[in-house]
């Protein structure tokens, strides 16, 4: 694959035009006034056909799960279900990379998790709602002493009583957070055993919105990203049952690493819909960057015609060559039915982050005073780029799980 | 209730367009786009087939080169199938000419509906639709705002600068829609791809039964002798407020006599 094919350029431009029409007139209010983005994701989904066909997959999942079926399900050749992802994840992120946040959160993180960790009870009890975004989903496991150490430093805890748990701690930049419906939440176990808490087992639960001990904060102000909605959680003896912890009643015979597992499977996963994002930006930096070298005019001639703009606009380019290539390739694999690698999709996602990141960057600079102005739109979205660095793991965390793979 | 709809593919309006020098026609060689006011066309045949409980959506087009990516986006919308006229024969036709060649194509259907749209978007000539129905001896009503079926009747709300006529007239007939009718979908995902494996019935000017000379430059009756650029419209007023920004804005429009 080196270029879209007629039906994604049909799907990019269907996207391209709800866009224009759903989500530009409403940047201000999404991105300055805290308007939640979940109406106009929904209509998104309502409008492509995206809820009717997460039902179909729910369906598919479910009767693999009843079967006993593990793995991925065998896909067909030329399978379009990668790329009809990615497109609305790279036009959204031209316009508002906060929207894609919170949509990926809640269907890929949260509902993702219960769909391949739950049993058919819970997918059915919590999955298929959030898969069709007819609920909001957040996935909680960072803590305020742990972001890049969350499984051994967390201190979130699950003390067995009976045939029950209680919760205890908090969690922050959560994403969701402050509207989820459905959390699911990562905890250490505390059975009163001596083991070394950053050893211990990690379980994963799911909570509602409402239950007693549970507090989801309002949303905290950031730098960035101000469309999707970030907040903290603090549970005080939050009392759970079995049918909430994710799997099922819990057996001997299962796994002691189940929940750091669970929580790792979202990696790769994550980390590919960062690189897509990351093309949303660049491409849409870069647009936006050549219309305004060709149209400024400084000493009698457009800023295009200066070769340290050039310079700027022609590494932009390889930039977006680079990082389109990556999301080339991982449709690509997935239409063969292969999933990168943990160390290739922290590849990918470590060189597209920083990519858009500069880009972003770089295309403020290019504007010079205008690109500090909002208005001019480069400044949200540099804004916006720099949390691909930080979020679904920091660079310093990307270079390290490379680095293993490398050196094994 | 089968509808057809009449759908123009042209060039992307928002890119650079240029004129063939020999012709003074615009050149269509690149790739062509599902022209926008069809689209309403198209929406509008949706709903009423759908209202029936049966039929189908047909697409009839002219365009060279066997291009087919605009009636792509007329299928992913819904529409069941679509027929093709394509040849080059058929280069330099001119409206009339047009309207013989569609009529021709949409001979090969069974339909009780025409419906198109009141103009295209990079000929603007709008008289393409009534020449197709009195090509076909059907009655034609231009400018629906509004469309509904009453058993072997179309009712239209036919747009007019001082309101609206309420039309009717006995089916199978031809009636051109406002971009006002109905909103256009957007195609779904689903939509767009089974788009792909639509049927799409390409067919040339001696399948529709035209020789050489009937249509095409040579059949043309009219020629276009020069292309100008629009008179560029005369710089504004700006009116600097100073205090009395209100009062000289009143004077401006009384000048003009609106107020």
């Amino acid at each position: 694959m080196f270029e879209w094919s007629d039906e994604h350029l049909a799907i990019r431009d269907a996207i391209r035009s709800f866009v224009d029409n759903e989500v530009v007139p409403n940047i201000d209010a999404l991105e300055h006034e805290g308007v939640p983005p979940y109406e106009v994701i929904r209509k998104m989904y309502r409008t492509f056909g995206m809820d009717e066909m997460a039902r179909e997959s729910f369906k598919r999942a479910l009767e693999r799960k009843i079967a006993g079926e593990t793995g991925r399900p065998e896909r067909r050749g030329g399978d379009n279900s990668a790329a009809m992802t990615l497109i609305p994840i790279i036009e959204l992120c031209r316009h508002c990379p906060g929207i894609v946040t919170s949509m990926g959160v809640s269907t890929g993180l949260a509902g993702g998790t219960i769909m391949k960790g739950g049993t058919p009870e819970q997918m059915e009890r919590w999955g298929l709602d959030l898969m069709t975004m007819d609920k909001i989903g957040a996935w909680a496991i960072t803590e305020p002493d742990s972001g890049s150490d969350a499984l051994g430093g967390m201190r979130t805890t699950a003390r067995p009583d009976g045939d029950e748990w209680i919760l205890n701690g908090s969690k922050t930049y959560i994403t969701n957070g402050p509207y989820a419906d459905t959390i699911v939440l990562y905890a250490k176990l505390d059975d009163g055993s001596e083991d070394d808490p950053r050893k211990r087992e990690v379980l994963t639960f799911v909570l509602d919105k409402g239950m007693e001990g549970l507090v989801q904060s309002a949303p905290m102000r950031k730098m960035g990203l101000k469309s999707s909605p970030t907040g903290e959680l603090f549970l005080s003896d939050v009392r759970v049952g079995v049918d909430r912890l994710l799997g099922g009643r819990k057996d001997p015979s299962r796994s002691k690493s189940e929940g750091r597992e669970s929580a790792k499977e979202n990696f790769v996963t994550e980390r590919a819909g960062v690189a897509a994002m990351s093309l949303g930006v660049i491409e849409e930096c870069l647009a936006l960057s050549i219309d305004y070298a060709k149209s400024r005019v400084l000493w009698g001639k457009p800023i295009a015609q200066h070769q340290l703009i050039q310079l700027k606009l022609a590494k932009m380019e390889v930039a977006r060559l680079n990082v389109q290539n990556l999301v080339f390739r991982h449709i690509e694999m997935s239409s063969a039915g292969k999933t990168p690698t943990l160390a290739e999709a922290s590849a990918m996602k470590l060189y597209s982050a920083q990519a858009a990141s500069e880009v972003a960057m770089e295309a403020v600079q290019l504007f010079g005073g205008n690109g500090y102005i909002a208005e001019y739109r480069v400044e949200q979205l540099a804004r916006d780029a720099k949390v691909f660095q930080i979020y679904a793991g920091t660079d310093e965390i990307q270079i390290t799980h490379i680095a293993r793979d490398l050196l094994a | 209730m089968n509808v057809v709809v009449c759908v123009k593919q042209i060039p992307d309006p928002a890119a650079p367009q240029s004129l063939e020098p020999s012709t003074n026609t615009l050149d269509r060689s690149g790739k062509l786009i599902l022209d926008d006011s069809d689209a309403y066309g198209v929406e509008m045949a949706l709903q009423l087939v759908d209202k029936a409980g049966s039929g189908e959506v047909t697409l009839v087009s002219m365009a060279p080169n066997g291009e087919v990516a605009g009636l792509r986006t007329a299928l992913a919308m819904g529409a069941a199938k679509a027929i093709l006229v394509s040849d080059d024969a058929l280069k330099g036709t001119d409206a009339l000419g047009t309207a013989k060649v569609l009529a021709a194509a949409i001979k090969r259907t069974e339909f009780d509906l025409v419906l198109a749209a009141t103009e295209s978007s990079d000929g603007y000539t709008g008289t393409v639709p009534v020449q197709i129905a009195e090509l076909l001896g059907l009655p034609s009503i231009t400018f629906a705002k509004s469309v509904t079926i009453d058993g072997s009747t179309v009712k239209v709300d036919r747009q007019t600068e001082a309101g609206y006529d309420e039309v009717t007239a006995p089916l199978p007939a031809v009636v051109t829609v406002t971009a006002g009718v109905v909103e256009p979908r957007y195609p779904s995902f689903k939509g767009i791809m089974a788009a792909k494996s639509k049927p799409v019935d390409q067919v040339t000017a001696a399948d529709l039964g035209f020789s050489a000379g009937d249509v095409g430059a040579a059949g043309s009756g009219q020629t276009i002798f020069a292309v100008a650029d629009a008179e560029a419209r005369s710089a504004g007023e700006i009116v600097v407020d100073e205090g009395d920004g209100a009062q000289r804005i009143v004077s401006f429009l009384e000048g003009l006599k609106v107020i």
